[in-house]
This record gives C-alpha cells, sequence and structure tokens, in this order.
C-alpha cells in the first residue's frame, strides 16, 4: 500500500468514526433529552416555573440533536463507504500482485478460471474489503457508547448495573457462541458447497454416460442436496443470529426500566426522577444499535474464514516476484543432457531425456493425450521444476527461461480490455498489430468488432477464435523461447496448419518447441515422441 | 463495490410458456405457508413492542408524577417486552427457516428440470454456470419472495398498528405523522429516479470497468504468459480507482435514501417532543398536544420512530430485490432455453437396426456424419426418432458407455471402475485393470489403491476411457462406445481394441469410430458416409 493511499483511508477512517460517534451521541441524546423535556414541562407545568422554564433553549437542542443524527449517519455511511473503497483498491492490487506469484497459477488447470470457483472467491474478497466498515466500525461505537452509559448509570443509579451487567454477560456469551458454533456452521457450509459444486462439476462433464446408463439423475440429485445440506448448515448459523438478536433487543429496554427502578428504590421523586428518566430513555436509543450485534458477530466470522481461504493462495508463494525484464541476448542453443520430466505436482514421468533445442529448427512434442506434453513445455518455460539448461557457456536457470520464454497455452483466454491490450504488444505500431491478426487470420472479425480499440470479452468470441488471437500474441512476442502448447487446437486443419506454417516462417530466428496429438508435416521439424 | 441499484431483467409474464420454468413464482408458492406465519409473528412483534411502549410510558409518566401506579403495571410491561422479543426471536427463525425451505424446494425443481433436459443440451451449457445457478440462484430468489416480500408487507401494517396505537392517545398526532408520509414518498421517489439516472449514467460510463479484478484473477495463467504481470497490475490499481470515484457518485445520492428516512423519523421526534412540550407548559393551546399526562406524551413520543421502522427495514432489503429478481432470471434462463437444434440427418430418420444379441456393429464415416448422434438414439438420449431396432430394445439399465468423458467418483481407482458395475469380484477387478494397464501406468501410481481427485481432474482422456472400458468388460451389459481409440498411444489403443473385442464375443458392442482395425473386425458395419445412403457390410 502507498503512503499516500494509506494517509488517505486513515484520514477516510477517522471521519468515519467520527461520524458514526456523533450519529450515535444524537441519537443517544435526542430519544434522552426529549423525554428530559416532556418530564420537566410536565412538572413544571404544575406550577407558576412555567412561566420562568427555558423551553426554547431545550428545544433547540432537540432539533439539533435531530438533524445531526441524519446528517451524521449520512457522513457515516459516506465516509465509511469511501475508507472501505479505498482499502478495497490497495488490498485488491496488492492481492492480484500476490496472486500472479501464487505456484498454483502455473500449474494445470487455473481453477479461478472456472465461474463458480471464482465467485466464491470473489465473496470472500468482499467479506474481507468490508469486514472493517461492517463488523469493526459499529463494533467501536458500540463499545464507547455503552462504557458511557454504564458510567452514566453508575452515578444516578449505581443498583441498576446488577441487571444490565448480567444481561451484558448474556449478550457476551451468546456473541462468543456465534462466533465459535456460527464459525463452525459457516465452515461446514463452504465445505459442503464446494463438495456439492465438485460433485455437480464432474456429472455435467459426463452428462452423456451418465444419461445413457441412467445414472444421471442420482448423481445429480446427490450434487444438489450438498447444496441443500449447506443451506441448512446456513440456517444454523441464523438460528444462532436469532438467540443473539433476541437477547440484543431486550437489552436496551430491560437497561432502561432498570434505571428507573433503581432510581425509585433509591427514594428519588418528582425532578429528581428526571435525570434518570434521561439515562433510561438513552438506554432504549442505545438498544437500538445493538440490534446490529449479530451481524457484527456474523460479519467478523466471515472475514476469518475468508481470510484463511484466500491465505491458501498464498502459500509457498516465493518472496520475489519473477523478473520479466527481457534479457536481449538470445541464446543459440538451448540444452538438457538428461531432462527428468515432472508432472505439474512434482512426480517424475519416464525416463529422463535428452533435449537439444536450436534457432530455427522446429521441435515437435507428439503424445496422446496424458503423456506430459504440456508439463514438458512448462518445464523448459520454467513455470515447473527448477532445472537448469545449458545456453552456450552460460546456464540458464528456471527462472531465467520464464523470463525469456513466450508460452503459448492452450487454453488462453481473452482478458476484457481492448483488442490492443489483448496482443499484450506494448507500444507496437498498429500496423504491426494489423499484420499479426492477419496472419492468424483475426483481421476481419476484429474490423467486424470495431478495430483496435474495441472493448471485447471472452463470451463474443468462440474457441478457435481465441485461439487464433492467442496466436496473434505469440507473433507478437519478441521472446527468444517460443513453446506453442497444441497451437492447433480448436482450429480445422487445414486453417490450423496454414496459420501454423506462417507463424513458424515468421519466428524463424527462435527457439520454437511445439507439442501436439497429431503428427503433421511440417518441414525442418524434429519430432520427440512422449511415452508416459 | 456493489452498487444499491442493479437494473434487473424484469420477467415478462406474457413471454412465459406453459411448459416454463418461472422460478418466481414456483418460490412463491413454495414460500406461501411460511410467509403467512412469518407476518402473523412480525405483527405480533409490533403490537406487541407497541403494548410495551404503552404500559412503560405509563409506569414512567406516572412515577415522575408522583402518580399511584397500578400494582399490575410493571409485571405486565415486563411481561410485554420479553413477548414482544419472544415474537421477534420467533420471526427471525420462521424467515430464516421458510427461505431456506423456499431455496431447498426450489433446487429440488431445478433438479428434476434438469433430469428433463437432454444430454446434448446439458453439455451445451457453461458448468461453471449450472454450479453458480444451483448453489446460489434459489438462496437469493428465496431471500426475495420471503424477506423482501414481508418487509413491503410490513411497511403497510406497522405504520398502520403505530397509527392506531397513536390515534388512541390523541388523534392530531396520528394525523402529523400520517401526513409527514406522502412528503417523505415524495422525496423517495424523486431521489430514487436521480438514483436510477445516475447509475445507468455509471453503467454506461464505467460498466465495462466493473468486473476487472474479477477478470484478471480469471486470466491470471494468460496475464502471466504474456508477460504482462506489472503492466496488469498498475491498470488495474488505476481502473479501479476510476470506478470507486464513480461510485461514490452513486452512492451520494443512494444513501440520500437512507437518510431521508432517518431525517422524518427524527423530525418526527423533535416536532412531536416541541409540541408536547408546550402543551405541558400550558404556552399554547394546540389541539390534540394540550392536557396530555406526562405518560401520554411519553408514549406518543415512543411510537413515532415504530412508525418510520418498517419503511427503514423495507429500504435496506433493496439488495435483495435486486439480487433475487436477477437470480429468478437466469435460472429461468438457464432452464428454459430451448433445446439445441442437431443438425438434421435424415438418414438417421429412416434406419432400421437389426441389432444382434452379440457381436461388434460399427459405425463409421466423416466427422460430423452423424455416428455419434446415432449412438445417443440408441440409447435413447437424444430427441429424433429412435431407429426401429428389431426385437431389442435397449434401456439405461443395460447400457454401459464408453468415451473419453465416463464419470469418475472421487474415491480410488478400483472405486472408479466398479462404479454403477453391480457386484464384482476383486480378482477379476484386478485382472482387468491390468489387462487394460490401469495398474502399470506412470501417471496414476498406486496401482487399484491410486487416489482419484475430485472429478477425476488427475486423470487424462485416456485413462477416463481405459477406466470405462474395464467397467463396461465387469459389468456385463450392452455397451455403447464412442470413439474408444481416438487420441490414444498406439500401445493402448491396441489394449482397449483387444478388450472391446473380446467383449464383443459375448454381448452386444456398438462403436462409433474412424478406426480402420476396430471397424475391420465389426460383423456388421454402418457406413454414414453419404448422407443418403447406409451401406450394411455383414
Amino acid at each position: 500500500m502507498s503512503a499516500a493511499i494509506r494517509s488517505s483511508s486513515r484520514t477516510s477512517w477517522r471521519l468515519a468514526a467520527g461520524f458514526a460517534f456523533a450519529a450515535l451521541g444524537c441519537a443517544i441524546l435526542l430519544g434522552g433529552v426529549s423525554a428530559w423535556l416532556l418530564g420537566s414541562v410536565a412538572i413544571a407545568g404544575l406550577s407558576a416555573a412555567a412561566f420562568t422554564f427555558n423551553f426554547h433553549m431545550a428545544a433547540a437542542f432537540i432539533r439539533l440533536f435531530a438533524v445531526g443524527r441524519t446528517a451524521a449517519r449520512y457522513g457515516e455511511r459516506l465516509t465509511g463507504h469511501k475508507a472501505a473503497l479505498t482499502d478495497q483498491i490497495a488490498r485488491r492490487v496488492e492481492l492480484f500482485a500476490a496472486m500472479a506469484a501464487a505456484p498454483a497459477v502455473l500449474r494445470t488447470g487455473w481453477q479461478l478460471g472456472d465461474d463458480a470457483r471464482l465467485a466464491d472467491y470473489l465473496d470472500d474478497v468482499e467479506d474481507l474489503d468490508y469486514a472493517r466498515l461492517r463488523a469493526g466500525l459499529p463494533a467501536l461505537t458500540l463499545a464507547c457508547g455503552l462504557a458511557i452509559l454504564i458510567a452514566a448509570s453508575a452515578v444516578l443509579a449505581p443498583l441498576s448495573l446488577l441487571p444490565i451487567t448480567l444481561l451484558l454477560l448474556a449478550i457476551l456469551f451468546a456473541g462468543n457462541r456465534v462466533a465459535k458454533a456460527g464459525a463452525m456452521a459457516w465452515e461446514r457450509t463452504r465445505s459442503l458447497r464446494r463438495g456439492g459444486a465438485s460433485r455437480l462439476g464432474a456429472a455435467m462433464a459426463s452428462a452423456v454416460p451418465l444419461k445413457a446408463e441412467g445414472a444421471w439423475s442420482r448423481e445429480c440429485a446427490e450434487a444438489l442436496a450438498a447444496f441443500s445440506r449447506a443451506d441448512g448448515a446456513l440456517l444454523g448459523l441464523r438460528q444462532l443470529q436469532a438467540v443473539l438478536d433476541m437477547i440484543g433487543t431486550t437489552f436496551g429496554p430491560v437497561a432502561g426500566i432498570s434505571v428507573m427502578a433503581a432510581a425509585w428504590h433509591a427514594g428519588r421523586q418528582g425532578t429528581e426522577l428526571l435525570p434518570p428518566m434521561l439515562l433510561a430513555f438513552s438506554w432504549i436509543a442505545l438498544g437500538e444499535a445493538m440490534n446490529g450485534a449479530s451481524r457484527i458477530a456474523v460479519a467478523m466470522l466471515r472475514r476469518n474464514a475468508a481470510r484463511n481461504e484466500i491465505g491458501h493462495w498464498m502459500q509457498a508463494a516465493p518472496a520475489g516476484r519473477p523478473s520479466s525484464a527481457l534479457d536481449e541476448t538470445l541464446p543459440r542453443l538451448l540444452r538438457h543432457g538428461a531432462l527428468q520430466r515432472r508432472a505439474p505436482d512434482g512426480r517424475a514421468i519416464g525416463t529422463p531425456i535428452s533435449l537439444l533445442l536450436a534457432p530455427g529448427q522446429t521441435t515437435m512434442l507428439v503424445g496422446a493425450s496424458g503423456s506430459g506434453k504440456t508439463s514438458l513445455l512448462k518445464q523448459i518455460a520454467g513455470w515447473i521444476g527448477d532445472d537448469a539448461f545449458a545456453a552456450g557457456d552460460r546456464i540458464l536457470s528456471a527462472s531465467e527461461r520464464r523470463a525469456q520464454a513466450t508460452l503459448v497455452l492452450h487454453d488462453a483466454v481473452i482478458i476484457e480490455d481492448t483488442v490492443r491490450a489483448n496482443l499484450f504488444a506494448g507500444d507496437a505500431p498498429d500496423a504491426a498489430l494489423w499484420r499479426a491478426l492477419e496472419a492468424v487470420e483475426m483481421d476481419g472479425r476484429i474490423h467486424e468488432a470495431g478495430g483496435l480499440d474495441a472493448w471485447i470479452r471472452q463470451d463474443r468470441f468462440s474457441l478457435g477464435e481465441a485461439q487464433r488471437i492467442n496466436l496473434a500474441r505469440a507473433w507478437l512476442s519478441s521472446r527468444p523461447l517460443m513453446l506453442l502448447d497444441e497451437p492447433t487446437e480448436h482450429l480445422d486443419y487445414e486453417q490450423g496448419q496454414r496459420i501454423l506454417e506462417r507463424l513458424l516462417a515468421h519466428l524463424g530466428d527462435r527457439i520454437v518447441v511445439i507439442s501436439t496429438h497429431r503428427a503433421s508435416s511440417l518441414r525442418d521439424a524434429r519430432t520427440i515422441e512422449l511415452q508416459p | 463495490m456493489k452498487t444499491p441499484v442493479v437494473p434487473a431483467p424484469v420477467p415478462d409474464p406474457a413471454a412465459a410458456s406453459p411448459g416454463a420454468f418461472q422460478a418466481l413464482a414456483s418460490a412463491s408458492q413454495l414460500a406461501k405457508r411460511g410467509l403467512r406465519r412469518l407476518l402473523c409473528l412480525q405483527i405480533a412483534r409490533s403490537a406487541l413492542r407497541l403494548g410495551f411502549a404503552a404500559t412503560a410510558a405509563m409506569a414512567v409518566g406516572r412515577l415522575v408524577m408522583a402518580e399511584p401506579i397500578a400494582s399490575w403495571l410493571v409485571p405486565v410491561t415486563i411481561a410485554l417486552l420479553l413477548a414482544a422479543c419472544i415474537a421477534g426471536f420467533a420471526a427471525d427463525r420462521a424467515q430464516a427457516s421458510t427461505e431456506t425451505a423456499v431455496s431447498i424446494g426450489l433446487r429440488e425443481r431445478a433438479g428434476k428440470r434438469l433430469d428433463e433436459t437432454p444430454a446434448r443440451r446439458l453439455q451445451s451449457l457453461s458448468v461453471g454456470g449450472v454450479i453458480m445457478s444451483m448453489q446460489r440462484h434459489p438462496e437469493a430468489i428465496a431471500g426475495l419472495v420471503v424477506g423482501h416480500r414481508a418487509a413491503s408487507t410490513m411497511m403497510a401494517a406497522g405504520p398502520l398498528l403505530a397509527v392506531a396505537a397513536l390515534f388512541l392517545v390523541s388523534w392530531q398526532a396520528a394525523l402529523l405523522v400520517i401526513c409527514l408520509t406522502p412528503v417523505m414518498i415524495l422525496f423517495f421517489a424523486l431521489i430514487g429516479r436521480a438514483i436510477r439516472r445516475r447509475a445507468d449514467a455509471q453503467e454506461r460510463a464505467y460498466g465495462r470497468l466493473a468486473g476487472q479484478f474479477a477478470d484478471r484473477i480469471r486470466t491470471l495463467p494468460t496475464i502471466l504468459a504474456n508477460h504482462a504481470t506489472s503492466g496488469e497490475e498498475a491498470k488495474l490499481a488505476r481502473r479501479l480507482e476510476a470506478y470507486a470515484d464513480n461510485t461514490m457518485g452513486v452512492l451520494r445520492i443512494a444513501f440520500a435514501n437512507a437518510g431521508i428516512i432517518d431525517f422524518f423519523a427524527s423530525l418526527s421526534i423533535a416536532i412531536l417532543a416541541v409540541l408536547l412540550g408546550l402543551g405541558h407548559l400550558k404556552l399554547a393551546m394546540v389541539p390534540g398536544f394540550s392536557n396530555l399526562e406526562l405518560w401520554q406524551s411519553l408514549f406518543i413520543l415512543m411510537i413515532a420512530p415504530e412508525y418510520f421502522a418498517p419503511f427503514r427495514r423495507f429500504s435496506e432489503q433493496y439488495h435483495a430485490k435486486a439480487e433475487g429478481l436477477a437470480a429468478a432470471g437466469a435460472l429461468d434462463r438457464l432452464l428454459d432455453t430451448e433445446e439445441v437444434v442437431a443438425k438434421p440427418l435424415p438418414v438417421l430418420d429412416v434406419l432400421s437396426l437389426e441389432l444382434p444379441a452379440h457381436g461388434l456393429v460399427a459405425i463409421t464415416g466423416p466427422s460430423g456424419s452423424g455416428k455419434s448422434t446415432l449412438l445417443r438414439r440408441l440409447a435413447g438420449i437424444e430427441a429424433g426418432g429412435i431407429p426401429a431396432l428389431g426385437s431389442r430394445r435397449l434401456t439405461a439399465e443395460d447400457i454401459a458407455w464408453v468415451s473419453t468423458d465416463a464419470y469418475v467418483p472421487e474415491g480410488t481407482l478400483a472405486g472408479a471402475i466398479s462404479w454403477n458395475a453391480g457386484a464384482v469380484d476383486p480378482n477379476r477387478l484386478q485382472h482387468v485393470a491390468r489387462a487394460i494397464g490401469l495398474l502399470d501406468d506412470a501417471l496414476l501410481p498406486g496401482g487399484l489403491a491410486a487416489r482419484l481427485d475430485k472429478g477425476g481432474a488427475n486423470l487424462s482422456g485416456g485413462q477416463r476411457l481405459r477406466i470405462a472400458v474395464a467397467r463396461a468388460q465387469l459389468c456385463g451389459r450392452t455397451v455403447l462406445a464412442d470413439e474408444p481409440t481416438a487420441k490414444l498411444d498406439p500401445g493402448t489403443a491396441g489394449a482397449v481394441r483387444r478388450m472391446l473385442l473380446e467383449i464383443s464375443t459375448r454381448r452386444l458392442l456398438v462403436v462409433a469410430t474412424h478406426d480402420r482395425s476396430l471397424s475391420g473386425a465389426a460383423d456388421i458395419t454402418f457406413d454414414l458416409t453419404h448422407g443418403d445412403t447406409v451401406e450394411v457390410a455383414a
């Protein structure tokens, strides 16, 4: 978080806290002073004191509190959201950088590429973003209000502290239960939802076999039942909340009654009862704020769960960020005598192979599905494993190769942005961008979409079109090591070959490695057969 | 950041066809009984709270004025307070359990709907979208038809009760509060319009930036592969800031909504306190506000905020409405879309198949000629004419389906092979798994105890297919196989071919395939190469 943002966030939070205190204070005083005024004038009205009673002063105060409460609440909402938004920006940018460094991104099958998982993740991020606004700020103001009124009660009606303390203890006890049992219920909800989601996902992926074998309705019903059990667990949490809220709503009135009863018990009469009455009505006004107690508890437990979950992504993330500075020196030859192939989870695959990658000569990795082609490409790219390759008289470590390689993933996607941003070509001239789009036969489609500065999204493009945009990125890349994973997937055969030949001719001076499951007839290509 | 106003698609009742899912109508129907109970409890809570306010005001007023207090008053006050809290507790629980019941019921109906959905349509749906719909949308819709509905009804019932209570003490005070309401509603309408205008303007100008964080997280591997992390980070910061600035602009107006309720609630207290005070001082004779007992004026003071509370609760439900409507629309769209129209394949409609009790039947032809469609029609899971089958008719119970998208439950390899295959002899399981090469697979170490992830995430298509073949071998049913040897390395393809041929000596095996060495061994071949004729070779 930059210093400027941090200080602006701190100022906003201070302001929000100030408004929150003012709003609560005005609300309490509005209730209390109005009641006190009525009591005083009722007593004064009995005698000649009515004519000397300074009514306008009190009435002015009441109007002040009324307007003050409205204004301060508005200010509290506005500055609170402003503070939360300021924090949100900083946190999300930090989170993006941290996620980019998380090892999970480099493995196969990016989990947050899936809509349902992404939605869960965003919920967690939002629970973190708003925890302070939903829990921290109201808890702070409530605590201060409580402290002041308890102090006043101790002075005016000490005996009332007994029921007030008892009830507060009950609230703390119930709150603690919500925090503990509620956290468990929430954890159970989350895990049931995850289980149901993966089960439904598996059933959806096998819809045809399941329907054919008559097993669909059973599998689908079980997945949905997991969601419904999650709803049930959530119901448990809400019922705990209801208990806390019930005790919370009794608090204000009971405190008020206690104060009046204690004052009466102490023998106060007539005008002596007016200050306790002010206090009693203040307690009732504070009781309104107490109604949010269960929401505060839930916001806190959700924040903790979210923090935990997001923390999982960051586990084992390397401290420093990989340098993506482009090393201008092109390695002439990249060699590894006995490369032990590894699966993304680190398991060894097959026997070590010898690799010799040279510019100008395309290397094809051919193998059946599951033979580890993508993993080997990622290993060469330095995304998985920490193998060192020889490059002439130098040694290129995995992170150095990462900086030099462009990895064209077969499941690469379109980012929601302009076409220009999607090509990742920095400030390359328009003509170069169009040439790249022509080469992958996407120029017509992009013209149609509105040119280089048109805003595009994933769902407007077919898989084949997304793949061709992906190949245009490769065309525009200037990195010396070019690794293409199934570059012709989702394209029909002739178009795939045409584009690939154009691309290879354009990348003539680079080291190019292609993985494919179908052998093709590329000239001058060296083929490596991969066996599992 | 959610803005308080989300333009929600309004479902058009006229467009709903008789077979439409109509999530909202279903949910309302499911909610009916629970909602009635919830409303009764909420009304009881409001009435009891008013009763508490009346008795408490009476006790305090009389105490201050040194008037005698009836001995029943204090216990009744406390009893009313406790009863109000218990009614509130019961109402909260009723709301939670009704919403849960509606959500579960709606999900069951949606599940039935998915059962009726043809496999081809299921395949065309986005998996993530279906999961989101089934998990989240029923809950959001339940919030709309229960919580929001109750709050909007209470907006009528709550103030009515409060006014009735005021009326008992001073009809003029009741009138004053009622008179404030249209003014408040007028402000509401004005501000509501302003919010919508502002939100629409934001949507037009900044709508693109709304999901930027989510999008960049979704596309992280692509960004990383293109070395764009730091550039995207800076851009993200800029865009989030621009969006947040604009959101604050919308919020400034949106919060005015809550501000108005606050203002009128505060204002009513202030006006009433001043009028009542003047009445007590006997400085001004305001009709309805003079000659009142202290307890009566305290009572009026306590009731006035109750009048406005339901409005506040309702305005807090704004999200529930927008989210519920959006969820209902999404669920309807998901479950109602027309059947994906399959490419017409007239040749299949006139096809008459005489399938033998055992043997290998091959369906051949180029991609798109209808091989898989014919196979699905045989299984009865594809709309369109089921080819005449002679004396036999396949039912789901005697079909084993072999393809690369075979279902694999989470657990061990042994469990996956014997899933849905009836009682399996462990020795045969071991034998079959070895024959198909699943036990010496370097990518699946651990033999039969090998751990399979959820959804078979750690399996390749080839491994899935071999599990399906082994399962088909064990279960003794008719086998329908869709391209069983494509995308396999030659060694594995050979093992799959051998096992399929072995199955075909005892049972019927229908295979859609490009693989010459498999179709060459067929007893009967249906060639769909030419769209209008079918060559049958025995």
